[in-house]
């Protein structure tokens, strides 16, 4: 008998009790649902994170290196590393001796454990190394590196910020003049002519929260976040078309945006993040407080460029900013701007410099060897593509959890389809024992049986996917829905699922493989009827 | 195929077979010793009464049981070292049954039943539905090719299972009382298509019955069996 006529034969037993067999498939579906459901919510969620925010950062050409924090320095000043003492000590002054000429004499001064040898043997128990002091000589030297392909710190600062009358407290980032990676696409503009001009790039959401709507609705949630025009990590979106947005962006070309900062602050005590203590005027943030602000200092910028909203989930180095001013006036509003406790950790010390480095390689190759030779000249450098693995395997263990879950559904349902096939084989037991007297063999028998359950499992399999996907669709405009009533206004749509063709492919193959497994006892059972006994007269 | 050799071997043979069956704590001999042959284009009539072993037999020859002593031999060869699988063929291709109570299948209709047993031998779809009709048409039922058994008479549904048996054209016939189920007009009928199977294709006949009357007016030879062992006919 070939394969047609038993997947023929097998079918018409599947008809033959349609609601039985109904019963059994839908089984399958919930359990492939289930798992469809769960692991395209992980996979979802691994895209959103990897895929979406990373490659816009650039993850695959970026490297992060850290300045020094008061730890490396105290350590540093006192000419040795934190926890390395005597036993490794020795090794680690002999292998630091050749780099010694080369390295910059931080480095030197910080050079006990910082051999590859000695990091690399997790033996000696993580090995504090001081890093060296971001400042703009050691930017210099690591721009000449070679594969880099630009250098420029991670400078964001907090600030009163009045723009169209309204004043907000608002996150300012620096940028550098010309081609700045973190700008990809303006939606009118364009970046900043020189690193001391006094010109701003906004990006679109900026807009967006200095609207009257954002405001009226600010006014009427009291005991909201400070930012409460902020989606948070989601991207607000205007309802606006892209007409509509254009318009807006190129409006706002050539407007100015103050920023107020206290004059000459240089530690001064009467203010907090920009903001004079409580006991004097009151904040500057009261949009309708035309009065008193004349104590502030005011700097005027003028919009060049505004920037398009990208999609997705926001995790860019930048945290919230979106309003960005040349590097330069970056670096004197950010000194008159720094928290106490910043401001106590360059006291401490006696230096000062960027807390992070954003570096770009000219291609992901580079990541590993420039890692590596920053590494050697003292710094502390990771790349997203390090992290990338370790989010994988993460996402690996979540996605496999999630998929068990589903699995226990699965698990059941196969507990159906024994069931309705040994059913079937009690009722056909004397059609089985014809098959046998006429010639049907004990393996063709065994397979028209095989072959029903993987049926089964096909189309519970097949269905389960378009019930997943379709649970996936329903859930993802909820999810969605929720976020924009918790955030208050519109937000860019996030897609939370993905069902990768692996995933679909793979689920229907686990619903036949399940089925078939469950098909093992009555397939068995089936062969071994016994045609005299199954066709003993009635 | 016809050799020299085959005109002097039986083609079924029963040599000293013996079957026991396990109940309980007694063994049950169903048949002891039990030697017969039955030679090419013989219609042989097996008679006895209920519990004579005669269906006991007739599932030997048909390769659906073996037997718990002695061996029975097809075409000169001894089925006993015949594998699972190729007992199968040997049900197939060498003999077909014919039961009592016709055991066609019900939701299939008489063409499907006959097709069934030709998608065992493999024939392709299109030969089948050629085929069938064929073998619908010999037994005369051409006109009732998509009727399902439950549609079709006692006589009619009997005739469905002779064309199935017919199918992978078998040199045996092996027919456990037959007419059991049917009225003495529609017996006739059947019996005599077996007979004319026998007349015009050289099948040979194996015919379990109580039917005395039927058994003398058609059989070339009559064997006679009465708890397990043969009275008459035998070896």
């Amino acid at each position: 008998m070939n394969f047609a006529d038993i997947i023929a034969l097998a079918l018409r037993n599947l008809r033959q009790a349609k609601l039985r067999t109904a019963l059994t498939v839908i089984g399958v579906v919930v359990g492939i649902a289930a798992i469809i459901t769960m692991v395209s919510f992980g996979i979802g969620l691994q895209q959103n994170i990897i895929a979406q925010a990373f490659s816009r950062l650039d993850a695959f050409t970026s490297i992060t290196v850290l300045g020094a924090d008061a730890d490396d320095l105290l350590a540093m000043s006192e000419g040795r590393t934190a926890n390395n003492d005597g036993e490794d000590g020795e090794d680690g002054e002999d292998a630091s001796k050749p780099e010694a000429g080369s390295t910059a004499p931080m480095a030197n001064a910080a050079s006990g454990s910082a051999t590859p040898e000695t990091e690399a043997s997790p033996a000696n128990g993580a090995p504090v190394r001081p890093r060296r002091v971001l400042d703009d000589t050691t930017i210099a030297e690591i721009k000449k590196l070679d594969g880099v392909k630009f250098a420029a710190p991670i400078l964001t600062f907090n600030c009163y910020t009045r723009f169209n009358e309204r004043t907000r407290f608002q996150t300012i980032a620096g940028a550098t003049a010309g081609s700045d990676p973190h700008f990809k696409n303006f939606l009118a503009g364009a970046n900043f002519n020189d690193e001391n001009a006094n010109e701003a790039v906004i990006n679109e959401s900026f807009l967006n929260s200095f609207s009257p709507e954002a405001f009226r609705r600010r006014r009427n949630r009291r005991g909201g976040p400070p930012n409460g025009g902020n989606g948070g990590p989601f991207q607000t979106v205007s309802t606006k078309s892209d007409e509509e947005r254009q318009r807006d962006a190129q409006a706002a070309i050539g407007k100015e945006i103050t920023l107020l900062t206290l004059p000459g602050a240089d530690g001064g005590q009467s203010s907090i993040f920009g903001i004079p203590l409580l006991s004097q005027s009151g904040s500057p943030g009261s949009q309708n407080e035309q009065g008193d602000d004349s104590r502030y200092e005011k700097r005027a910028f003028r919009i060049v460029g505004v920037l398009k909203n990208e999609g997705g989930v926001n995790i860019s180095p930048f945290g919230n900013a979106n309003l960005y001013v040349p590097m330069e006036q970056a670096k004197r509003l950010r000194d008159a701007n720094l928290s106490p406790i910043e401001r106590m950790g360059d006291a401490l010390t006696g230096q000062s410099g960027y807390r992070a480095v954003e570096l770009r390689v000219a291609d992901p190759s580079r990541i590993k060897p420039v890692t590596a030779k920053l590494e050697q000249l003292g710094f502390r450098a990771f790349s997203v593509t390090n992290q990338l693995e370790e989010i994988e395997r993460i996402f690996l263990i979540i996605n496999s959890s999630l998929a068990l879950l589903g699995g226990i559904a699965l698990l059941v349902a196969s507990f159906g389809i024994s069931n309705t096939m040994i059913m079937s084989i009690r009722e056909r037991t004397r059609e089985i024992g014809v098959m046998k007297a006429i010639g049907g063999s004990d393996g063709e028998i065994m397979r028209i049986f095989f072959v029903e359950a993987s049926l089964i499992g096909l189309l519970g399999g097949t269905l389960g996917v378009m019930a997943g996907w379709l649970i996936d669709r329903v859930a993802n405009v909820l999810a969605n829905q929720w976020i924009t009533r918790q955030t208050g206004q519109a937000v860019r749509h996030v897609e939370f699922f993905s069902i990768p063709w692996y995933l679909w492919g793979g689920a229907i193959l686990f619903a036949v493989v399940v089925s078939l497994l469950a098909a093992i006892y009555p397939a068995l059972h089936a062969a071994k009827v016994d045609p005299i006994k199954a066709l003993r007269h009635e | 195929m016809a050799g020299i050799e085959n005109e002097m071997t039986s083609i079924l043979e029963a040599h000293n077979v013996t079957r026991e069956y396990q109940m309980k704590a007694e063994n049950v001999r169903a048949l002891s010793e039990v030697s017969l042959a039955i030679e090419r284009g013989e219609f042989v009539a097996i008679l006895g009464t209920s519990g004579s072993g005669k269906s006991t037999l007739l599932n030997l020859f048909g390769g659906l049981d073996r037997p718990t002593g002695g061996e029975i031999l097809f075409d000169g060869k001894s089925l006993a070292p015949l594998s699972s699988w190729e007992m199968s063929r040997y049900r197939l291709h060498s003999v077909g049954m014919i039961f009592q109570s016709f055991n066609l299948i019900p939701t299939m209709t008489a063409r499907d039943n006959v097709s069934l047993a030709l998608a065992f031998a493999g024939i392709s779809q299109s030969d089948r539905r050629k085929r069938s009709l064929e073998l619908l048409d010999r037994v005369g039922l051409a006109n009732r090719a998509d009727h399902l058994p439950s549609e079709l008479s006692g006589g009619e549904q009997q005739r469905v299972g002779i064309a199935r048996a017919i199918a992978n054209e078998p040199q045996v016939l092996l027919a456990d009382e037959p007419t059991g189920n049917l009225d003495s007009s529609r017996s006739a009928e059947v019996i005599g298509l077996l007979d004319e199977m026998r007349r015009r294709d050289g099948k040979t006949i194996v015919l379990i019955t109580h039917d005395q009357e039927l058994a003398s007016r058609y059989a070339t030879k009559v064997v006679r069996l009465k708890d397990g062992r043969v009275m008459k006919g035998g070896l």
